[in-house]
């Protein structure tokens, strides 16, 4: 659920001008949309500011010149005039909207095909739910910035400048008076919409908070009942809902003061006109169709105005989200296949480790001066305490992390000079935590090896041990798992993942607690179809139940940083060393028990 | 130690949180499940119906100051520029535009800030009242009901809901208020005039509302899209290490691609449903107005109306037309947010578990003796039957260890204890009295439940650990439980210690180390009952002795019902059931079982067979080596 607790970080970034470019570009990718855009709105903004014009000589010419014949003539330019720009209308919201899910949709994709690409050392450092709205809410507002965003500039410009020209065509005197009331305008416009944006801001981080309350308490519904916490529950809500009810109350309100303000600074400059159009009609400077124009001009003004504090606001939240698309865009991949790497078409051979070492964080090394050599069908059981660096071992074996010194070499080849492809196409994984994806169990399994036939992936399935089991579910393979598998029990998604391993066929197998949660009966019917699996194969096992270690052709403790101690199970145990102990401890444990030879037999009593 | 002082201190908490209740802006949802939605609605607004009929009638004096203007305007051609005193009359002139302008901009903002205090009320009061309705409905209520559908419906369907308050209703009577006043004004100029002016008006109105209807739905279809979308991606990212093993990247590529050009597909439908919809009626509406002007200024013209009269109408018409689509629009809104309140009232409608409700709630905590007599079970509206005439009995402190495969229905048995299900026959007797006449709350707090996942909430983990515990807690108490449960350590080595976030960046709690957090919770709840889910299974070999150890030490002197997969957990148990298909099979004691041929026997020596292996290999490789190394062999793992 951390997806849900996820807030957005604060941004306060001021439109940068290096962003603003990047993201053009990509609107310039399908420029004939741009222009298409551009020009249709410029066309729009002039019209409609001659609509007014046009009105204006109707007063004029028509009715107080009592010309019946100029009236229709203007009327009919009237209409006609209507009918181009329902043309220009229709051009411009095609191309603006075409090019807004144009560019949303090539974010995305370069996105995603990105995070191909990283390592998984970044999906550590990086949660989901960033992810998440990188690719989803941040590939939108740059789309709707690159549309919509830029249409709205150019259309508050022209308009503004087109109803300018008119007036001062209408009378210039007036229009220098209406002049000094545009940086009033926006100034009101622009303080309201950042006070605004800022409550809003807080909405959406309190939203997100209340949705995660929710979201918890729903997914843990059980244990809240079971715990019978549901007074205090709602009053922790509460605080939360509350806070909300305070936050959006005051945004709404500010919203709600920011039309009269605009408004009330617009009718100033209206009286301003009227009062001072006296001594321009004495003079004949003025009509009155064009007094009614220039009520309308500084009327209509207002919409582009407070439209375009609108847009600064909202670009910059989009500049704000196009930097971290860019920045997960600039991220460079850690491990990347060197110029010329090859896929040998197999990586069936020895794995060699050459003075390996590695660490996750500076300072905090894992492995130190690893070398060792593990010859072609070998099992190798990995045991250790936990964050020793067992899974750290196998994760360098399938070149999820690169070794930070040394090198590793499977058969012959330094495995940097072959594609990351070539080797994780060719190991199967079966890990403790198995991961499903929403789908049937036959997608599932089938995601191993794409090309396999049902019968293939029902003898998977048998060999995991997991054909019996999916038979008896209510569609058989064709059940759907649920997302991340949650209709499953953790022992059915292992077995599954397990058969999931089988069918893809790896040239090497790794188990990393891969049985931990299967009960005992299944745990004997699967040892059968590992063996086959393992048999030939290069294979590493982490497990814990020491019968499943026993078997592997060599054991390795992995301790403080490198292999303590490594060979069969009868050498190590002969060594006496941490394995021995380890061993000896868990084997009589459960000897003592079988016996009664323990004191603290009766637990109950 | 659990004395009535512990349960007096209950009562005082249940007053205390009683009394925080009182301040909660709580109401009864229930009252508004009525057949019909607006009366619901309304009822929703109790106690604000006057504020908000303020707004609205604040948004009509609105619409009339802006009608005023024009009209002002009209007059102002027609009987003030002619007038030969005109400059001593301007700055008058001026001055009313701008009072007309204040007048309109103050009742805007009364109207726009008083509607906005009831729908975010409105909205506070669903939010409360979902949250804690949902939490107290049934087990089976939420084993059907998805987490992202619940969510869904707490959060943006309560959003629509609040819009239809704080938006569409008053918009709408913005825009009738607004064609009344003007078409009012219209009618003093010229009847014939007025309407054929809005003549239009009937054929927009529904052409928006349709089209609204249907972008609505073209919208909806690309939100559902948006959500695959978004779906793919969290699937790619949640199974980052599955898609690298198996070196699925083209793949993934290929699927996100597929959702991603749909998404692309329906986004650009959506334009141009908004492309045509817009210039046509632009058309329209600039066809309604171009007649009109004309017609008004041949009226103008011929002298049947003022040049002033004019200027006033053009103003009036153009109030009425442009507004016309929004309210297309907006009636479509209301339409939507009517389903979305709908889906709210499904939840709504949802009976809630009784809690409290139970006639036996005695002084003290239960002793623990457990009886279950012929007791069947089968999930509310399903037809299986999940557990089969079920008896058995524990004494007060045993341990009942319960044995079987997938779906043989442990769980569902330990289930019915806390009463999250209620048995469909026979009896289950708690000391002695049976489990319906107690009180939910009372028996919860009588269990503690160890479960396979443990699930700790994002907290402090010292909130994690008086999570459910209603009495005052000291710190001393909740480190002597943090202690019991072998966590104590591991908490004071983070940098913060018990005030931790659970879910913090940088500290992250191991399956193990979550496990005893909440076998912590357990021990400072000291429940008489114990519900042991399988709790071992999920963490390694050295944290799982510790887990045992400190599991062992809250077994003691609690009955306990214990989940196991494996012989070593269930074979100091006093009783062991093995299930099968909700039967009970085998019964008895570990040494009566394991002589008995049957499943218990069955597991016992696949497990005894791997030890025997075990053993002897030991030996032949200890009796190989040097043999005091065999006489040291106590000590060394100690």
């Amino acid at each position: 659920m951390d997806d849900f607790n996820f807030e957005e970080e604060d941004f306060d970034s001021q439109v940068n001008g290096t962003t603003i470019r990047r993201i053009l570009r990509h609107g310039l990718n399908h420029w004939p949309f741009m222009v298409t855009f551009l020009v249709c709105i410029t066309a729009v903004a002039l019209i409609e500011s001659y609509f007014t014009y046009l009105s204006k000589r109707m007063i004029d010419e028509g009715i107080i010149a009592r010309d019946l014949d100029a009236l229709r003539a203007l009327a009919i330019q009237y209409g006609l005039w209507f009918l181009v720009f329902a043309v220009f209308v229709f051009g411009f919201i095609t191309a603006a909207g075409y090019l807004g899910h144009l560019v949303q949709y090539d974010l995305r994709k370069q996105m995603f095909d990105h995070l191909q690409k990283l390592p998984l050392s970044y999906y550590n450092r990086t949660s989901n739910g960033w992810l998440m709205s990188r690719v989803t809410s941040d590939a939108t507002r740059v789309g709707d910035l690159v549309s919509w965003g830029f249409l709205d500039t150019a259309w508050t410009v022209t308009s503004i400048l087109t109803s300018l020209g008119f007036m001062f065509a209408i009378n210039w005197k007036l229009t220098l008076l209406v002049l000094v009331m545009i940086p009033a305008l926006w100034k009101v416009a622009i303080t309201f919409k950042q006070r605004i944006l800022t409550e809003y801001r807080r909405v959406r981080k309190l939203n997100s908070k209340i949705t995660g309350s929710y979201s918890e308490s729903i997914s843990g519904v059980r244990v809240v009942k079971s715990l019978g916490r549901e007074h205090e529950n709602l009053n922790q809500f509460n605080e939360l809902t509350d806070d909300m009810y305070r936050a959006s109350y005051r945004a709404a309100w500010l919203s709600a003061l920011f039309l009269p303000a605009v408004q009330l600074v617009s009718a100033t400059g209206i009286a301003v006109v009227v009062w001072f159009s006296g001594a321009q009609f004495e003079v004949g400077g003025m009509t009155i169709g064009g007094l009614q124009a220039f009520i309308s001009y500084v009327t209509f003004m207002l919409w582009p105005i407070q439209q375009m504090a609108a847009v600064y606001a909202s670009m910059q939240q989009a500049v704000a989200s196009g930097e971290r698309i860019f920045s997960l865009l600039d991220t460079e991949p850690e491990i990347v296949d060197a110029p010329g790497a090859i896929d040998p078409g197999s990586i069936r051979g020895d794995i060699v480790f050459d003075n390996v070492s590695f660490h996750y964080e500076d300072g905090k090394p894992v492995l130190e001066n690893l070398s060792l050599r593990i010859p072609q069908g070998e099992t190798v059981a990995l045991v250790g305490p936990t964050g020793a660096g067992k899974s750290t071992l196998v994760n360098l074996i399938c070149r999820f992390y690169e070794p930070t010194a040394g090198k590793i070499v499977i058969n012959g080849h330094d495995y940097t000079t072959l594609t990351q492809h070539a080797i994780q196409s060719r190991v199967g994984m079966v890990l403790q935590t198995p991961h499903l994806f929403s789908g049937t169990v036959l997608d599932n399994v089938r995601y191993g090896r794409l090309d396999a036939t049902d019968a293939e992936v029902e003898e998977a399935a048998k060999l995991a041990g997991a054909y019996d089991f999916i038979m008896k579910l209510e569609k058989g393979f064709k059940t759907e798992v649920g997302e991340g598998g949650v209709l499953l029990s953790v022992g059915q998604k292992q077995l599954i993942s397990l058969a999931r391993a089988i069918l893809a066929r790896p040239d090497i197998f790794i188990m990393d607690e891969a049985t931990s949660s299967v009960d005992t009966l299944t745990e004997a019917l699967i040892q059968q179809g590992m063996e086959t699996l393992m048999n030939g194969r290069t294979s590493f096992i982490i497990a814990h139940r020491l019968s499943t270690i026993k078997s592997a052709d060599r054991i390795m403790v992995i301790e403080n940083g490198g292999v303590s101690e490594m060979g069969t199970h009868a050498e190590l145990i002969r060594a006496r060393g941490h394995y021995y102990n380890l061993y000896t401890r868990q084997f009589r444990d459960e000897r003592q028990k079988v016996y009664g030879l323990d004191g603290s037999v009766a637990v109950a009593q | 130690m659990i004395s009535c002082n512990k349960h007096r201190g209950d009562q005082r908490l249940l007053r205390k949180n009683v009394e925080i209740i009182m301040s909660i802006e709580t109401f009864d949802l229930k009252e508004t499940v009525v057949e019909n939605k607006f009366v619901g609605l309304w009822r929703l607004l109790k106690g604000y119906h006057l504020i908000y009929v303020i707004a609205i009638v604040s948004v009509g004096v609105a619409a009339l100051a802006q009608t005023g203007i024009y009209y002002f305007l009209g007059y102002f051609v027609d009987e003030i520029l002619p007038a030969a005193n005109l400059r001593q009359l301007l700055p008058w002139v001026a001055l009313g535009f701008v009072a007309l302008a204040t007048l309109q901009g103050l009742f805007t903002f009364a109207g726009g800030r008083l509607a906005a205090k009831v729908s975010e009320k409105a909205a506070l009061r669903i939010r409360n009242f979902l949250y804690d309705h949902i939490q107290r409905l049934t087990f089976t209520y939420h084993d059907n009901m998805q987490t992202g559908e619940l969510l869904q419906r707490a959060t943006s369907d309560v959003d629509m809901v609040r819009r239809l308050f704080a938006e569409q209703t008053v918009g709408i009577g913005r825009i009738v208020l607004l064609f009344f006043v003007n078409f009012a004004a219209l009618l003093t100029i010229d009847v014939k005039l007025a309407f054929l002016s809005v003549a239009i008006i009937p054929i927009v109105l529904l052409i928006s509302y349709f089209f609204f209807i249907k972008v609505g739905e073209a919208y909806e279809h690309f939100q559902e899209q948006e959500a695959t979308l978004s779906n793919r991606l969290q699937e790619n990212l949640a199974g980052v290490r599955v898609v690298k093993a198996f070196a699925r990247q083209q793949f993934e590529k290929e699927m996100f691609e597929g959702e991603n050009v749909e998404k692309y597909r329906r986004g650009r439908r959506l334009t141009t449903m908004h492309a045509v919809f817009w210039p046509a009626t632009d058309l329209l509406c600039g066809a309604q107005m171009l007649l009109g002007f004309y017609l008004g200024a041949r009226m103008a013209i011929d002298g049947a109306m003022t040049a002033g009269d004019y200027i006033a109408y053009v103003g009036f018409v153009t109030q009425i037309i442009w507004p016309i689509r929004n309210l297309g629009r907006l009636i479509a809104d209301v339409s939507t947010g009517f389903v979305s309140y709908g889906r709210i009232l499904q939840i709504v409608r949802q009976e809630q578990e009784p809690i409290t409700v139970g006639k036996h709630r005695p002084e003290q905590p239960v002793r623990g003796a457990v009886r279950f007599e012929d007791v069947g079970f089968t999930y509310e509206g399903e037809d299986e039957q999940v557990l089969h005439h079920l008896s058995f009995a524990a004494e007060p402190g045993q341990v009942v260890a319960l044995l079987g495969g997938t779906g043989s229905g442990k769980t569902s048995l330990v289930n019915l204890l806390p009463r999250f299900y209620e048995y469909t026959y026979g009896r289950i007797l708690l000391d002695d009295v049976e489990l319906k006449d107690y009180p939910r709350d009372y028996l919860r707090a009588q269990i503690g439940i160890v479960m396979q996942e443990p699930f700790l909430f994002s907290l402090t983990i010292r909130e994690n650990i008086t999570y459910g515990v209603t009495r005052d807690v000291t710190e001393a108490e909740i480190e002597t439980a943090a202690r019991a449960a072998a966590v104590h350590d591991v908490i004071q080595s983070f940098p913060k210690g018990y005030d931790t976030m659970v879910g913090e960046r940088g500290v992250t709690l191991s399956g193990g180390q979550k496990q005893r957090v909440t076998l912590a919770r357990t021990f400072l709840r000291n429940p008489r009952l114990l519900i042991l889910d399988d709790a071992t299974s999920s963490v390694d070999t050295e944290t799982e002795a510790e887990i045992r150890s400190a599991l062992d030490r809250l077994m003691e002197s609690r009955t306990t019902f214990l989940i196991a997969h494996r012989i070593q957990s269930v074979m100091n148990a006093d009783l062991v059931l093995v299930l099968e298909n909700g039967r009970i099979v085998q019964r008895g004691t570990h040494d009566t079982l394991v002589n008995v041929p049957g499943t218990y026997q069955r597991i016992y020596d696949l497990q005894s067979r791997i030890e025997d292996e075990l053993e002897a290999d030991l030996s032949a490789v200890v009796v190989n080596g040097r043999l005091n190394g065999y006489q040291k062999l106590p000590q060394a793992g100690d």
